[in-house]
């Protein structure tokens, strides 16, 4: 009965995870099939890939999504990290509901609503107002994960510090910054990888000449999807996939709790 | 770190202010442009061209009614021309600097979406049309010159599940108005019906509605038949020819006629460079600088003057170069609002739905 039941659920596992990943796998095999067809394979190649390094549109509109993600994982993690700890700090029922509601608004009304500001406060849209975009939404992602990481952290270590007498400021840097530097850095992952692939909000924020890759792929599958297309997606979901991988070896725990 | 971000800002900066030196915004469809195009033109202006993208006309209407700026030169198809007047969005153009205007053909010229030409000149144009697959066609015997070939149901006996047809209400309805004779952009409810009564005899015998992937179908060999657009067609055919397949794609227009669309130029009232962009859209208006488009994608020219430089393989094609006769046949369709609009909706649905 019991080995049973766990067949079955094995099985709906392991469907689930096909519905998830056999497209993606897909993507990537053709990115490697010498054809222009996503229908028939024909034989291995790098040409697509190598197409792609030829295409200066390409080329800068990478350039500016890993511009936009530095500076928005820096931003946002200098700014998450505080909010966390403020959340974590004065236990005030409405810095939560600020901090995260961006997390929970869709982002078709962000999106809008964020062109809509820029273009009250006149400012020519480009690559600073997607950063700018990009670092409010990204903000409360960060300051989830690190005021888990001081949830699970001992207050004790905190207090001993101040007794033996650190400073405020000197206990934080040598206590309790290094105790939620995993946090910090898992947030900053975060906060590149989000930036990275979001495509709704830089849409609406993004100007003249400011596109980047996600923008960059939408515009091209509009005609057909290519290879081309294949390939720099494969591209995009292995720095992606390496991002992700490397935050949740930095903080399993704040991750989980997502 | 506070070095780190402030050397990004400043590298942000530069990137931002670099808008100021010598640079034409263009926004436009992706691959809507040949790249030799392009380097001549900054060669011939000393400027760089920075291309942005939409995948849409409402995206790109979306986007500039909410007020975004810094674009210089747009590419709308036809039907957006009007809410962009309305919107007060465009610049009228200075005609003194456009001396290449002269070699749009007069077809293209005075359309009703922009009678006059007082904002728009005429890019490029596709057309909706019948794409087949030649040997099997051939050997069939069927003339696919004329929409009999998607509407007969005596000649669709002969290829039946091989038809593909535009998942579109309007282009769909458009080929059947004018297969009974009609006007693509009749509003009489009586013809509406008549050609619903086609669209539904003929249903039965067509494989989909596909608006989608049909350049692969007809390309593997799938489907013989497909209703679909001109450049598509094109592309289909190039396809066919890599992949050795032992037939081609072969398109023409129909001879009662077919829909047109035509993509125009337009100057941005918020242009940051209107000195540039008539430099632009003068450029273009060139017979040689017009040809690149067509040869690259197969897309028809408005352009007069661009005959001596298009492939000669393309220039005997009727969708490329239509004849004075077949040109009095390509209509643009009209926007649809209110009543025939819902009517439109209603008509599909009941096609949808037909067995």
């Amino acid at each position: 009965m019991h080995s049973k039941q766990s067949k079955w659920l094995w099985a709906a596992a392991l469907l689930a995870y096909a519905f998830l990943y056999v497209p993606l796998i897909i993507v990537v095999v053709y990115s490697f099939n010498d054809s222009k067809l996503n229908a028939e394979w024909v034989g291995f190649t790098f040409k697509w890939y190598d197409m792609l390094f030829k295409n200066e549109q390409m080329l800068v509109a990478a350039r500016n999504s890993l511009l936009i993600a530095i500076v928005t994982s820096v931003c946002a993690t200098v700014l998450g990290t505080l909010a966390g700890l403020a959340m974590h700090k004065y236990k005030l029922r409405l810095l939560p509901l600020l901090v995260l509601t961006p997390i929970a608004i869709p982002e078709i009304l962000m999106g809008v609503s964020l062109l809509i500001f820029f273009v009250m406060l006149n400012m020519t849209l480009g690559l600073v107002s997607v950063a700018l975009a990009h670092i409010a939404f990204c903000i409360g992602f960060v300051a989830i994960v690190v005021r888990s990481r001081l949830q699970g952290m001992d207050e004790s270590l905190v207090e001993a510090a101040r007794d033996l007498g650190a400073t405020p400021v000197q206990a934080f840097r040598l206590v309790t910054m290094p105790l939620i530097m995993p946090g910090i850095i898992a947030g900053a992952l975060m906060a590149f990888t989000l930036s990275i692939d979001d495509f709704v909000i830089t849409f609406f924020t993004a100007g003249a000449g400011a596109s980047t890759l996600p923008l960059q792929i939408y515009s091209m599958i509009r005609i057909a999807v290519t290879p081309e297309v294949n390939a720099v997606s494969t591209l995009l979901m292995v720095l992606t996939l390496c991002l992700i991988l490397l935050a949740s070896k930095l903080a399993p725990s704040a991750l989980r709790a997502e | 770190m506070k070095k780190v971000l402030l050397a990004l800002m400043l590298a942000a900066g530069t990137v931002h202010t670099a808008q100021a030196e010598d640079v034409l915004h263009l926004y436009n469809w992706n691959n809507y442009i040949a790249p030799e195009t392009v380097k001549n033109f900054e060669k011939s202006c000393k400027c760089r061209v920075v291309q942005d993208y939409y995948g849409a006309m409402e995206e790109m209407l979306a986007k500039l009614a909410a007020g975004a700026k810094g674009y210089d030169v747009v590419i709308p198809t036809g039907f957006a021309i009007p809410p962009m007047i309305k919107q007060n969005l465009l610049q009228p153009l200075d005609k003194s600097k456009l001396a290449n205007a002269k070699n749009v053909s007069p077809a293209f010229m005075n359309t009703q979406f922009d009678q006059g030409n007082k904002y728009s000149l005429p890019y490029s144009f596709s057309t909706t049309l019948v794409g087949y697959n030649d040997k099997k066609i051939k050997e069939l015997g069927i003339n696919p010159s004329s929409w009999a070939i998607i509407f007969d149901p005596a000649v669709l006996a002969k290829i039946k599940g091989k038809v593909t047809v535009l998942d579109d209400s309007r282009e769909v309805f458009a080929a059947a108005l004018m297969y009974n004779g009609y006007s693509a952009n009749s509003t009489k409810p009586e013809e509406w019906k008549k050609a619903q009564a086609t669209i539904i005899k003929a249903k039965p015998f067509w494989a989909a509605f596909n608006g989608q992937s049909y350049i692969k179908e007809l390309t593997l060999g799938n489907i013989w038949v497909a209703h679909g657009y001109s450049s598509d067609m094109f592309q289909a055919n190039i396809d066919a020819k890599a992949a050795k397949r032992n037939f081609g794609v072969a398109y023409g227009l129909q001879k009662e006629g077919n829909t047109l669309s035509l993509d125009s130029m337009v100057v941005l009232k918020t242009a940051p460079r209107p000195d540039l962009a008539a430099k632009f859209v003068n450029f273009m208006l060139d017979g040689k600088n017009a040809s690149e488009l067509t040869n690259m994608i197969g897309t028809g020219t408005p352009n007069a003057a661009a005959a001596p430089f298009v492939k000669p393989e393309m220039k005997q094609n009727s969708a490329v170069f239509p004849s004075a006769e077949q040109m009095k046949k390509l209509q643009q369709l009209t926007a649809l609002e209110g009543k025939a609009l819902r009517d439109l909706n209603r008509m599909w649905t009941q096609v949808k739905t037909a067995k």
